[in-house]
């Protein structure tokens, strides 16, 4: 089950957000070096706010992440406009109706090889849905050479935005995808998936003092 | 409340307020309102015996502290040892994980889980008090807002320097300087070298190294040579370099 984290829920989900900040720390800055800041064990970035919308696969809404991503609004400063402006050739897609995903995190101990690639396809189509859900049309991301691959092959149009930078192993490119009920029924084909696997639960109602 | 709001007001409460009892309960109640519910923010020694002027902030519950004041836990718990290596806020869990515990350590952490102590973080902080001190917080059932993690290091880091301003109104005396050769006379007898020794290695008279000794003892008030050494290396004119051989 993929829940959707958003301003309007975050407040009954903060198990599972300090849970994805910890996997985040334990992923990029143990695992992959990436130089990224931390305090008491959480990874949390000048864009993470109460406007990123998180997708987090969880056994249960109190813990058991498998994997994590964000989504950020795009007719705001984000990565791809601020960090990974020489990514694009021409200006990146952006607007309130694009998102830009990132952060995308398996859980630390997660089985390297096919287990990712389903996750990722189960990541892909949850945020198709989310997006669908919300009025989105497309949805910008950095890609690794390892991912770049698999993200494009996940059945949704994808379009790179750049040539890239960097070589082999290390290279990283921009690319966006178009959001459409076809693609979302191409990625569901692709990964074996049957049904949708987002939840959102709204807020509670507010507690008597 | 926003958190951001929160720590401003608890910021503008410190600096108006000057009774020290009256912070601590602000500080307790505005880290309650970011959702921390068990609060530990203490020099390292037995919780139930805090050194006079020292902070001294626990809210966990009555029977683990006296457990652990009577089992002299303060000695044995692991997250007392991190937080005196460690100089950022850590997550017991993460650090923990990478420690090797003995068996009562283990026991010491399982007994903590019992009243709910699991799950926290720890903040060292440095004061100007000879034992390392630390504020460890433990979230309530609903956890806390990741996001705020930077409003409630500022809560802390500030709450407890208020506090020990208003606990020692007279903490700000004027610092020893020792001369030169007073504090080269003085590393040396750290090394457990005699005032003859001493005299040798610095090509000076004997009588000499020990008149700089005895100085530097009185500069500190002390009447053991063994003493200013100690209060040389934690004010930081001997380094513990300066010691080894």
């Amino acid at each position: 089950m993929i829940y959707i984290v958003s301003a309007e829920n975050r407040r009954r989900f903060y198990h599972l957000l300090t849970e994805m900040h910890r996997q985040r720390k334990q992923v990029f800055i143990d695992q992959l070096k990436w130089r990224l800041d931390e305090s008491a064990g959480l990874e949390i970035d000048a864009y993470d706010s109460e406007d990123a919308i998180y997708l987090i696969e969880a056994a249960t809404p109190r813990g058991g992440i498998s994997v994590s991503a964000r989504l950020l609004p795009t007719d705001r400063p984000h990565l791809l406009s601020e960090q990974f402006r020489d990514l694009c050739e021409a200006p990146p897609p952006s607007g309130p109706n694009v998102w830009e995903a990132t952060r995308f995190c398996p859980a630390p101990d997660a089985a390297s090889g096919a287990p990712r690639r389903l996750m990722l396809g189960r990541i892909i189509a949850g945020i198709m849905e989310t997006a669908l859900l919300f009025g989105i049309d497309e949805v910008t991301y950095v890609a690794s050479a390892a991912l770049a691959p698999m993200a494009k092959g996940a059945g949704w149009e994808v379009r790179a935005l750049g040539g890239g930078c960097g070589k082999g192993r290390d290279k990283i490119q921009a690319f966006v995808a178009t959001i459409d009920a076809d693609g979302l029924r191409r990625v569901r084909a692709n990964f074996n998936i049957s049904a949708p696997l987002t939840r959102f639960a709204p807020a509670e109602p507010a507690r008597a003092a | 409340m926003p958190a951001g709001k929160l720590a401003l007001d608890f910021i503008d409460f410190c600096e108006k307020q000057a009774d020290a009892s009256m912070i601590e309960d602000r500080f307790v109640a505005t880290l309650n309102a970011l959702g921390y519910e068990h609060i530990a923010c203490a020099s390292h020694v037995d919780p139930l015996r805090p050194r006079p002027g020292a902070v001294s902030i626990v809210n966990y519950p009555m029977a683990w502290l006296q457990q652990y004041s009577a089992e002299n836990f303060a000695y044995i718990d692991p997250v007392f040892l991190a937080a005196r290596i460690m100089t950022a806020p850590f997550n017991w869990d993460e650090f923990l994980s990478k420690m090797p515990l003995d068996r009562v350590q283990k026991r010491v952490l399982a007994e903590g889980a019992a009243y709910g102590l699991t799950g926290g973080m720890t903040i060292p902080l440095r004061s100007p008090d000879v034992i390392p001190a630390s504020c460890s917080l433990v979230a309530g059932a609903d956890g806390v807002e990741p996001l705020d993690l930077a409003h409630t290091l500022m809560v802390v880091i500030y709450g407890h320097g208020a506090m020990h301003r208003r606990l020692n109104p007279n903490a700000l005396v004027e610092p020893v300087v020792l001369p030169c050769r007073e504090r080269q006379c003085l590393a040396l007898a750290g090394r457990g070298k005699s005032d003859w020794a001493i005299g040798e290695l610095l090509g000076i008279n004997e009588r000499t190294a020990h008149n700089s000794i005895e100085r530097a003892k009185r500069r500190y008030g002390v009447s053991h040579r063994v003493q200013a050494v100690v209060r040389a290396v934690f004010d930081g004119q001997i380094v513990l370099d300066d010691l080894s051989t």
